[in-house]
């Protein structure tokens, strides 16, 4: 199945439309409300299967030159290990009204650190991800640095390390284990550590 | 803290934090582990020591400005990524580079891959406490950086490659001191697999240690060597061929167990590939232009803006304005020394990038990092660690 054919069939199941800007390859536009069930058919059912997601951008279109339409989208590229060569992307885009996008982190281990990291940098949320929270920035950082709007030049005083031992309780309760008894070190002051991320 | 495990019963964990500092984690990452005993029961990881805003910083500047600071993602192969970005902005162009800059580029990628691969497999001996291989890998691995030297004038971020060409043509006796290079590189070849291949102590350390199956590492977006260690035949010099690696005689090294003594080897057996292929190129190298001849995308020579009023305009708009690269959007990739490096780039046809995202190919084996040493031994982490050659410049960017 050639890259087209699966464009045409995301295109009559999923009402996806070609993006006009990507004219060196395949992008195709998703509706949010499709996009995991898009995805889903790219991994298991499609005629060439894309087994490896190989990355999500973030991208804001706020000062981007006679643009319409939302401001930021994301977008994912995929690649096929069993047809190598043949590589296909998806967009979203999502307004600033909502800034909401389904995780597809359940489909692809590596998504969930992607899609922490256009979170941390755009602000945008990913509905049902299991543990959203900054990835390359600081958990004391507010704002959302590549936004257009956010100055390069602004400063911040970050005081505190990042606090991992809710994360390891979180990873061992994945693994089955049962938390009886907490570590000291757990119960500090969370709000001294917590401003501007989304455990809010 | 106090656990019940699967069964039932009781344990004591200590949850042990490990970096950001550490000096067998190369750079700045950090994990926290729930250990019981020696063994790790559980570990999250933290990155995002080292993020400098690479994105951000690109987006104020010029797209030949990216070029030096590409050089800082993978700095043990700092020329790689120069073509990386430079090839996806030359396709954005359309454009093809002449024969010689194409060979050029190919014989210091793969030197560049030979030097990356020798660190990252001298600092795994090294972590695991040997540190005669790590003087037999550096001497070839100096013999390269004499060689950036007297190209770039640098040794470590060198940035050599340029839209459109390379920053200058190579010097009288390039191929001499190349071939002399990879002589020594050969020799050491030899030393490393006499220290590695039936060292006792070192297959106890390494084999059976961090497994990760093949379709858990695709899961991952494992690529590169990482991803070839568990089996998987995936090289993008040969899926998606560019600068004609695949007129070369050459193999796709894969692993069978995908532990770390594979991951190790891998590299090890990648060098011998690359030797071939530059031995190959330098046959090729044949006298030429270096740069495509279009002010639109290479600044013209000083030597032309000093005696020809175009070439001038030229410089001058290049030099100021920046290259206007269509407008658009594009994903490329190529296969750099530790996998993908990868970049999204958004152009709104100005002579300034409006957004390029890296996929950096130490992000997604990190991401898998608590997957391989969670019921493991602590002192085996490093051994992890240092097999899956995590460099901290382009993981946090």
């Amino acid at each position: 199945m050639t890259v087209e054919e699966i464009f045409a069939a995301l295109e009559e199941m999923f009402g996806a439309k070609r993006e006009m800007q990507d004219k060196w390859g395949v992008t195709a536009i998703v509706p949010a409300t499709y996009l995991h069930n898009a995805v889903q058919y790219l991994k298991e059912q499609s005629g060439t299967k894309f087994e490896m997601l190989v990355d999500i951008a973030g991208i804001d279109y706020l000062t981007y030159p006679n643009h319409e339409g939302p401001r930021f989208a994301v977008a994912y590229a995929f690649k096929s290990m069993s047809t190598p060569g043949s590589r296909i992307r998806l967009k979203v885009l999502v307004s600033e009204e909502s800034l909401k996008v389904p995780t597809i982190s359940d489909l692809y281990a590596n998504a969930n650190w992607y899609e922490r990291e256009v979170f941390d940098q755009f602000g945008v949320i990913f509905e049902g991800h299991p543990d959203l929270r900054r990835l390359l920035n600081h958990v004391e950082f507010v704002g959302h640095p590549l936004r257009k709007d956010y100055p390069a030049q602004k400063r911040q005083w970050l005081s505190t390390n990042d606090y991992l031992l809710p994360e390891l309780e979180k990873r061992l309760e994945e693994l089955g284990y049962k938390v009886v008894q907490r570590s000291k070190e757990v119960e500090t002051n969370d709000n001294e550590f917590l401003e501007g991320s989304i455990k809010e | 803290m106090i656990v019940l495990d699967p069964n039932g019963e009781k344990l004591n964990l200590m949850p042990l934090n490990v970096g950001p500092s550490h000096p067998a984690t190369h750079g700045c990452l950090r994990f926290m582990a729930a250990m019981d005993g020696e063994t790790i029961v559980a570990s999250v990881e933290e990155i995002g020591y080292l993020h400098r805003g690479f994105e951000k910083m690109v987006e104020r500047g010029t797209w030949q400005q990216v070029v030096p600071y590409t050089d800082r993602l993978n700095y043990c192969s700092a020329i790689m990524n120069n073509i990386a970005f430079c090839r996806a902005v030359e396709n954005m162009f359309q454009v093809e580079i002449p024969e010689r800059c194409k060979v050029l580029r190919v014989i210091v990628n793969e030197l560049s891959r030979i030097n990356d691969h020798f660190v990252c497999v001298a600092a795994a001996f090294q972590d695991l406490g040997g540190t005669t291989p790590f003087m037999y890998a550096f001497n070839p691995r100096e013999e390269i950086m004499c060689i950036w030297e007297k190209l770039t004038g640098a040794r470590l971020t060198n940035s050599f490659a340029r839209i459109g060409g390379l920053s200058r043509d190579s010097y009288a006796g390039f191929e001499q001191d190349v071939l002399e290079a990879l002589n020594s590189t050969e020799k050491a070849l030899k030393d490393l697999h006499a220290c590695l291949d039936r060292n006792r102590i070192f297959l106890d350390r390494t084999v059976g240690i961090g497994k990760i199956s093949a379709e858990k590492a695709i899961s991952y977006g494992w690529t590169g060597p990482c991803l070839r260690a568990s089996g998987v035949a995936a090289d993008l010099r040969k899926d998606e061929p560019y600068y004609d690696y695949e007129t070369y005689d050459w193999e796709v090294v894969v692993g069978t167990q995908g532990d770390c003594n594979d991951r190790l080897q891998v590299r090890l057996a990648e060098i011998e590939e690359s030797v071939k292929i530059v031995r190959q190129a330098l046959k090729r190298l044949a006298p030429g232009p270096v740069d495509i001849v279009d002010p639109r995308i290479r600044v013209p020579a000083h030597k032309l803006a000093y005696q020809d009023m175009e070439g001038l305009i030229g410089r001058f708009k290049s030099v100021y304005e920046g290259v206007r690269v269509p407008e658009g959007e594009y994903y490329s990739g190529s296969e750099c020394a530790n996998g993908e490096l990868g970049f999204t780039i958004v152009s709104d046809g100005s002579g300034h990038p409006y957004r390029i995202k890296v996929r950096p190919p130490c992000l997604t084996q990190f991401a898998a990092f608590h997957e391989l040493v969670e019921g493991g031994l602590l002192a085996d982490s490093m051994a992890v660690l240092s097999g899956l050659n995590i460099i901290a410049g382009e993981l946090d960017r």
